[in-house]
């Protein structure tokens, strides 16, 4: 037995290193080395791809009401409804239009040619100067509404709100807009005297005599199919216009709005020495006496729903004008665009799958401890997991998204669904590269979610049907549910990132129906995206938390 | 008889050794009551009395059949997985046999939990339903399975998930994978219904995903209203689910025989 100091045994290889980018290059390894799974997200892309366009190969545009609708085209080049009653006379050069509304009134016409009283919140009376009285175009406008105050609203998009409150004959509101050139300022005021400028706005390439005058318009209103309730009358005999789905629970219904006017005045610099305008005023409709236009035929048991009524009369410098319509932005209640992108679910249920086993098979196979072992901080080993796979998703998304889109446009626009009425979709516009770069965010952070819960519960098949019902059940229970409780849904669950393939803008001033499975969701896009990333970030704190206090 | 009766013994004590059965059994009745309770809660007489109740009342089953799908994937896979498959085999060498008896175990686990579940679904529904305004005033009587129709739906409910099941063990019998199978049973029972409520889609086509779809079909046992509307009849609804179900496990069973384990 020999004594002395014994030297311990130390390898000649120079000491590893678990810094974060050699881990990342790890789990990358891991990952590409996986022959299976990089087929499976190859297949994931492709198929994500193939189902778009299939799915917009099979919409038919042809035999749905509202493919096609004729619809005006804004100053913009956007789709618009431009459909209101509009007492006016011309005006040269500058000057302005102010009134007085007394009273705004909104009715549902019923069959027998009886009205029943109905709120209808964004129903609008106003003063407008308009470049002429064809529909679409270029107008500045401002207008008291039964729910949302006075607003004033230019070239339909444009929506700025001023006093607050309804109107009525104790609480009058005066309206006024000035022309200077191409600039028009709107102003209300409660009593005349005092007047609060609300806005002012650059309407480029107004024509030198414009139209000036008071109008009163009313849009469809969405109710449910199984009838309206109106204030004091029975409303029950009303007929809604149109339905969105055999499954729909919501209708539209035709609306009328009633308003007074007095203390009309139009003043111009070119008339009579800087008087008082004195022409005639003069009552017409522009565009469609109604917001939705159907063609009806009275069959047994089936009644069309009464036309709406229109007109104007003056007595003693009062105005009474009846109108309905809306002068806003075409709001499709089917997003093509968006629905035909729910062929990425497929992509989706595959790169969940992918997520939850990059974690769960390092489990099956006992790798995880190999894994701890050369770099035992978990909660970086999970980092480095969760930006592999949701780069790697991310990447096969945006291939996938950007080959499809493309063809399922074109394809949408051959089979009917009319390239006037929506945005014009191209990768290069806002519209197109949201929905592109969303659904391979959506795909990505799904993947990252999925792998959080496939580190918790350690299982492929749980870890994978957790996520599936939290992102894909909310779309069809959304379907059942009423209105309410459905968007409390799409809300509050990761399926409100679904948002972000929506094709077509929402305005906040327009009021449709806005049901997922047309494509249209609660919560704006980028803010139902956040959800999810909520979501994925909470489940990947708890995955680390769980890994970090339990043995793997 | 007596290898399947030996079979079933073996299959029942592995089913009821592993801790995931008793979770994924209360999840199934948590989920189901938990979630046909709270549908029932938020859908309101005088907004929407053209409900029809009795299919309200078991919404839960959407979700309930989620865990199903797990547990009837993981009978087999689970076995792939940790290698108890060769065990198996070699006990049990008539392989038709061997996947006889987990499609029989399975199936009574799932009838069991599945009755408890509707039948917690269906008593949520009676207690809910009157007080949200579906009373005898909106000629709504209470929910009882007394009723034909509610026992129907109820009962055909029960059928449903066990058929999910057989659909789900199928599958996992031919595809050997726990990730892959779950990944296509959900792919097949959720996005279907989906792509059917689609607002441009074909009509044609929306009629015929309907019809075929396992959940779209399956599901329209619970229908008590409006029947001649549907796309499918209930009865022939839950036969649509039965013939993916058959041809899954058939699928599976001639996989399993031809190959090696």
């Amino acid at each position: 037995m020999s004594t002395g100091t014994v030297t311990p045994y130390r390898s000649g290889q120079r000491p590893g290193r678990d810094d974060f980018p050699h881990l990342l290059r790890s789990e990358w390894t891991k990952f590409r080395t996986m022959r299976v799974w990089v087929i499976a997200m190859v297949a994931a892309a492709l198929l994500t791809a193939l189902a778009v366009v299939a799915l917009a190969g099979a919409a038919t545009g042809g035999q749905n009401s509202g493919a096609n609708p004729a619809v005006a085209i804004g100053p913009g080049g956007e789709a618009v409804t431009d459909d209101f009653y509009f007492v006016h006379q011309p005006l040269a050069g500058n000057g302005s239009i102010t009134v007085r509304v007394t009273s705004l009134d909104t009715e549902l016409p019923l069959p027998g040619g009886s009205t029943g009283r109905i709120a209808v919140p964004w129903a609008k009376a106003g003063v407008i100067i308009k470049a002429g009285t064809k529909p679409g175009s270029a107008y500045a406008a401002v207008m008291a509404t039964p729910r949302h105050g006075v607003r004033m609203q230019y070239n339909f998009t444009h929506d700025t709100a001023g006093l607050s409150g309804a109107v009525s004959a104790a609480s009058p509101r005066w309206l006024r807009l000035t022309r200077s050139g191409d600039t028009i300022t709107g102003y209300d005021s409660t009593d005349g005297t005092h007047w609060t400028k609300i806005g002012s706005v650059t309407l480029a390439g107004l024509p030198s005599t414009v139209q000036a005058g008071f109008f009163v318009t009313s849009p469809p209103l969405l109710a449910p199919t199984s009838g309206v309730s109106c204030r004091g009358a029975a409303c029950s005999a009303a007929t809604p216009v149109q339905s969105f789905a055999s499954n729909s629970s919501v209708s539209s219904y035709t609306t009328q709005a009633v308003a007074a006017f007095d203390h009309v005045g139009l003043h111009g610099q070119r008339m009579k020495g800087d008087g008082e305008v004195g022409g005639a005023w003069r009552g017409g409709q522009i565009g469609f006496p109604t917001g939705i236009r159907f063609y009806c035929t009275p069959s047994p048991g089936h009644f069309c729903a009464p036309a709406a009524h229109h007109g104007s009369h003056e007595s003693g410098g009062t105005f009474t004008v009846t109108g309905s319509g809306d002068i806003a932005p075409y709001q499709s209640n089917v997003d093509p665009l968006g629905t035909v992108l729910k062929g990425s679910l497929i992509g989706l249920i595959a790169v969940i799958t992918l997520g939850a086993l990059f974690i769960t098979a390092e489990y099956r196979r006992g790798m995880i401890r190999t894994t701890f072992a050369a770099s035992p901080r978990r909660g970086r080993v999970l980092a480095a997991k969760a930006i592999v796979i949701g780069s790697v998703t991310f990447v096969a998304g945006l291939i996938g998204a950007v080959i499809a889109f493309p063809i399922a446009v074109r394809k949408l626009h051959s089979s009917g669904w009319a390239s006037s009425v929506y945005p014009v979709w191209s990768l290069t516009s806002g519209h197109g590269l949201q929905i592109v770069v969303g659904t391979a965010g959506l795909l990505a952070v799904a993947a990252i979610l999925a792998l959080s819960a496939g580190a918790v519960l350690r299982r492929s098949a749980g870890a994978i049907t957790a996520v599936v019902v939290l992102l894909i059940v909310p779309l069809i229970l959304g379907t059942i549910l009423p209105q309410g409780p459905a968007d409390w849904l799409l809300r509050l669950t990761p399926a409100a990132a679904f948002g972000l393939q929506q094709g077509t803008p929402q305005y906040s001033q327009v009021t449709h129906a806005c049901e997922p499975y047309n494509g249209c969701y609660p919560l704006a896009p980028w803010d139902g995206f956040a959800v999810l990333c909520a979501w994925a970030a909470l489940a990947l704190a708890i995955a680390v938390y769980v890994l970090r206090r339990r043995d793997a | 008889m007596t290898a399947l009766r030996e079979a079933l013994h073996c299959e029942w004590t592995k089913l009821r050794t592993v801790p995931s059965t008793g979770w994924l059994l209360a999840t199934l009745v948590a989920l189901t009551v938990g979630v046909s309770a709270l549908a029932t809660e938020v859908v309101k007489c005088p907004a929407s009395c053209g409900e029809d109740t009795t299919k309200l009342s078991l919404t839960g089953v959407l979700l309930g059949q989620a865990p199903v799908a797990v547990l009837a994937v993981l009978v087999m896979t689970g076995e792939y997985s940790s290698g108890m498959i060769r065990t198996t085999l070699t006990a049990v060498p008539r392989r038709a046999i061997a996947l006889t008896a987990k499609a029989i175990v399975v199936t009574g686990v799932v009838l069991a939990a599945g009755t408890v579940s509707v039948l917690g679904s269906v008593l949520a529904g009676r207690f809910i339903l009157p007080v949200n305004g579906f009373t005898v005033a909106h000629h709504f009587a209470s929910l009882s399975l007394g009723d034909g129709q509610t026992l129907r739906a109820a009962a055909g409910s029960v059928l449903y998930l066990a058929l999910i099941a057989l659909l789900s063990l199928g599958l996992a019998t031919a595809l050997r994978d726990s990730g892959a199978t779950i990944a296509v049973v959900l792919a097949l029972l959720y996005i279907v219904p989906i792509l059917t409520e689609l607002g441009t889609l074909d009509p044609v086509w929306q009629h015929r995903l309907q019809q075929y779809g396992p959940m779209t079909a399956g599901l329209a046992i619970q229908a008590t209203r409006d029947l001649g509307t549907l796309p499918i009849g209930p009865w022939a609804g839950l036969g649509v689910l039965a013939v993916w179900a058959a041809a899954a496990l058939l699928a599976g069973g001639v996989l399993l025989r031809v190959r090696d384990a």
